[in-house]
């Protein structure tokens, strides 16, 4: 069986488990870095339009809607799905789809939270709706080969990024050239999108979208490089010195390398994810820092990345009460703010295996310097 | 048109002062607040996302959302504010982009921050009055701000926004106009030659072009109208052959404001071409002509209509024949048959043309157009 088969299958078993008429996976056509993309994942499109839906009647009949109805052409050839339908009235179209399965009674739906009222209320007249996220993020626990093939290209994606922060950031350039730069070299290795922060100057508070600032000596510039490739996502967090570092810059920054270090050490299968926070937070704060590594200085010191499940979440922090499972992808950053440095970039993309964690990216996480 | 969202709006995000002054946003607040008296609403919330419409929030504070949800908020009497998804970390970056001094981040629950700062201000109860909520908001976190609002009496106020939002003051037609001067520019790119002739690459040369001129952002769509199936869609990994068309929509956003442009080309071994049709230019010349102030949109649409099936090369409404730009790709008016409002000097356009073609398939001819007092004036050239 094919891995779109085998999806609907699953999918179709959790169906009649539950006893639902149906399961729909919505999409609002947004690629989210902080939220999974059940539709991308399950049909294989990304979807373009503002809203986009897969229906599955129990009986296993599928139908694609998708918005502005001209994309349905693309939508036919990226997804497996052999009845796609291309919309004008979206809320209309999903409710005659919804009646021409049976779906009248109790209908599962994926992507629930991202629903606007115009769809969630005419389609919670028709039937129950059941929030049904946990049904697509089961089967996505387990990557297809596939899935691990894009992950391993999205890193080589990620380090062709960071060579071209590297060698672009120098004196002189404005932060949002080094940006084109860096985006340029990214899609031309296949990025389909990027997720890229920067900042620049003697003193950061935090990354942002660039700004007309130019690169000066000395500068410390910060870099979250994270391309997207066929719905994933990788980030590095890399930061870069131009010119010779201070010391305390370079104390600082050990500080946080030895930070990722022993928030790395527990990741395996199995182990609490709360336990990379925990690890990340006892090294800086034992430095002296511990009111720096919480709210509202910090709001995460990870997450996950991925287009069918970001699990272990959105957020890692001392708090997450979820465990560490093979094949999570997860970005792992001490990116912290300290008074004498400022806001310092530190952060690196591992796969969770039975073992440890398996780096994603092959550059070095250090601090970089350019001798200017 | 639409466009696949990017991820992250993530080009060159300023607040030029001088380009548009404190002073155009404090008239906007002033005229809101005049709407507001007359229609009795005490505080008008504005909300936008990162990724689908930030028009209205932005055209209040020139701010828009990096990631998730923010709110302006503007009480009838008193100062506007900016209630923005982020961290205390992002203050100094809002303060660069923004007129606002009243700035809130909430990283989690924007509805609670906004109550809490309505009870704070002692406009609760009140009459509350929406824009972009309902649209905008998850429904979910609708239901919550409803609930923790109940007491106050909701009155959807989008019209206020956007009805000023629909003619551009002379500043906003000249952000226009700068986003129009990087389209051109970056078209240059397309006539020059390519490495690889590969529609990744094409993006990736238009895209970096733009991005270098100052764009905040850029969309990019391909059809190749000789397929017997063609529709626009983003680029794939795939050879553009010798001798096809190619049609490129392309649209740029500089500070906060859009321009789009619509081309067809032809594809030679190292370079595109652009499908030269001296009587298409005339019949989209003709038809701009109609565009004057005062005129409803629906007559120019149906004098629009006819004038393409008269020419023989006929109608096709798969991308309609354009709609308001500015802070948004889809503003208001919409040209359409059914398009209850008129034209109006200073309104800034766009105007897309697809005539069918027996050699090449289908041209299309695509501008951002500013409805002068003379008529019409072509932005994107």
């Amino acid at each position: 069986m094919n891995d779109n088969l085998s999806k609907l299958d699953k999918a179709l078993g959790m169906v009649k488990q539950r006893g639902l008429d149906g399961l729909i996976i919505y999409s609002n056509g947004v690629c989210s870095i902080l939220r999974p993309s059940y539709l991308y994942y399950f049909s294989g499109l990304r979807p373009l339009g503002p809203n986009n839906a897969m229906v599955i009647s129990k009986s296993g009949d599928v139908v694609l809607l998708v918005e502005p109805p001209w994309d349905s052409i693309r939508a036919s050839r990226k997804s497996w799905v052999s009845d796609v339908r291309g919309s004008t009235d979206f809320v209309k179209d999903l409710i005659g789809i919804m009646r021409g399965f049976g779906m009248t009674v109790r209908v599962g739906v994926s992507a629930l939270n991202i629903m606007t009222e115009e769809v969630y209320v005419p389609i919670s007249q028709e039937a129950k709706i059941e929030p049904a996220d946990d049904i697509i993020e089961e089967m996505a626990r387990i990557k297809t080969k596939k899935e691990i093939e894009n992950v391993r290209k999205t890193a080589r994606i990620a380090d062709i990024g960071f060579k071209t922060f590297l060698e672009y950031a120098r004196v002189g350039i404005r932060e949002y050239e080094l940006s084109a730069e860096m985006e340029y070299a990214m899609r031309k290795a296949g990025a389909d999108d990027n997720f890229t922060l920067l900042s620049s100057g003697k003193h950061n508070y935090a990354m942002h979208t660039p700004k007309d600032k130019r690169l000066e000596k000395g500068d410390i510039v910060l870099g979250e490089i994270t391309p997207l490739c066929e719905g994933q996502f990788i980030q590095l967090c890399r930061t870069l010195v131009l010119g010779k570092p201070s010391p305390i810059l370079i104390e600082k920054y050990d500080m946080l390398l030895e930070s990722l270090g022993q928030a790395l050490k527990p990741i395996k299968s199995g182990a609490p994810a709360s336990l990379i926070s925990k690890n990340m937070n006892k090294v800086i704060s034992d430095a002296g820092y511990a009111e720096y590594c919480y709210p509202p200085y910090m709001r995460a010191r990870g997450h996950g990345l991925g287009v069918g499940s970001i699990a272990p979440g959105g957020t890692i922090d001392d708090d997450c009460k979820e465990m560490l499972e093979s094949q999570q992808v997860i970005i792992v950053h001490p990116n912290q703010y300290l008074p004498e440095t400022g806001y310092l970039a530190c952060g690196e993309t591992i796969m969770v295996t039975d073992t440890g964690p398996e780096r994603l990216a092959e550059t070095e996480t250090k601090l970089y310097i350019k001798e200017v | 048109m639409e466009t696949m969202r990017t991820t992250l709006r993530r080009g060159r995000n300023v607040w030029d002062r001088i380009n548009m002054p404190e002073s155009e946003f404090q008239e906007r607040a002033e005229r809101v607040k005049k709407e507001m008296k007359k229609e009795n609403i005490d505080v008008l919330l504005i909300y936008g996302d990162a990724w689908r419409e930030y028009g209205n929030l932005c055209y209040i504070s020139n701010f828009y959302p990096g990631m998730g949800g923010s709110i302006a908020l503007i009480p009838r009497q008193g100062e506007v504010a900016l209630i923005f998804w982020g961290s205390a970390r992002g203050l100094e970056y809002t303060q660069s982009i923004t007129w606002i001094k009243e700035l809130r981040p909430s990283a989690e629950d924007i509805a609670s921050s906004c109550v809490k700062y309505l009870e704070k201000l002692g406009l609760f109860p009140s009459t509350i009055g929406l824009a972009g909520l309902k649209q905008l908001m998850p429904y979910l976190q609708l239901q919550s701000f409803y609930g923790a609002l109940s007491g106050c009496k909701i009155v959807d106020a989008d019209h206020i926004i956007s009805n000023m939002r629909m003619v551009k003051s002379p500043r906003e037609r000249d952000q226009i106009h700068r986003a129009s001067r990087i389209l051109t520019h970056t078209f240059d790119v397309a006539n020059t030659p390519l490495e690889g002739m590969n529609e990744l690459i094409l993006e990736a040369a238009l895209d970096r072009e733009a991005r270098l001129e100052g764009a905040e952002d850029v969309r990019i769509l391909i059809a190749k109208p000789q397929e017997e199936k063609w529709a626009f869609r983003p680029v794939e990994d795939s050879q553009m052959s010798p001798g096809e068309t190619i049609i490129i929509y392309l649209a740029v956003e500089f500070e906060r404001y859009w321009s789009e442009i619509v081309r067809t080309f032809v594809v030679e071994p190292a370079c595109l071409v652009p499908a030269g049709r001296e009587n298409y230019n005339e019949l989209y010349e003709k038809i701009m002509r109609m565009l004057k102030p005062g005129k409803p949109v629906s007559q120019f649409y149906k004098e629009a209509v006819s004038e393409l099936e008269k020419s023989g090369t006929g109608y096709v409404p798969e991308y309609g024949l354009g709609q308001g730009i500015g802070q948004g790709t889809n503003e208001l008016p919409i040209i359409t048959e059914e398009d209850a409002s008129e034209l109006k000097e200073g309104m800034c356009l766009t105007l897309r043309l697809a005539m069918r073609d027996k050699e090449i398939g289908t041209l299309m001819i695509g501008n951002t157009i500013h409805i002068s007092k003379d008529g019409p004036e072509l932005l994107a050239k």
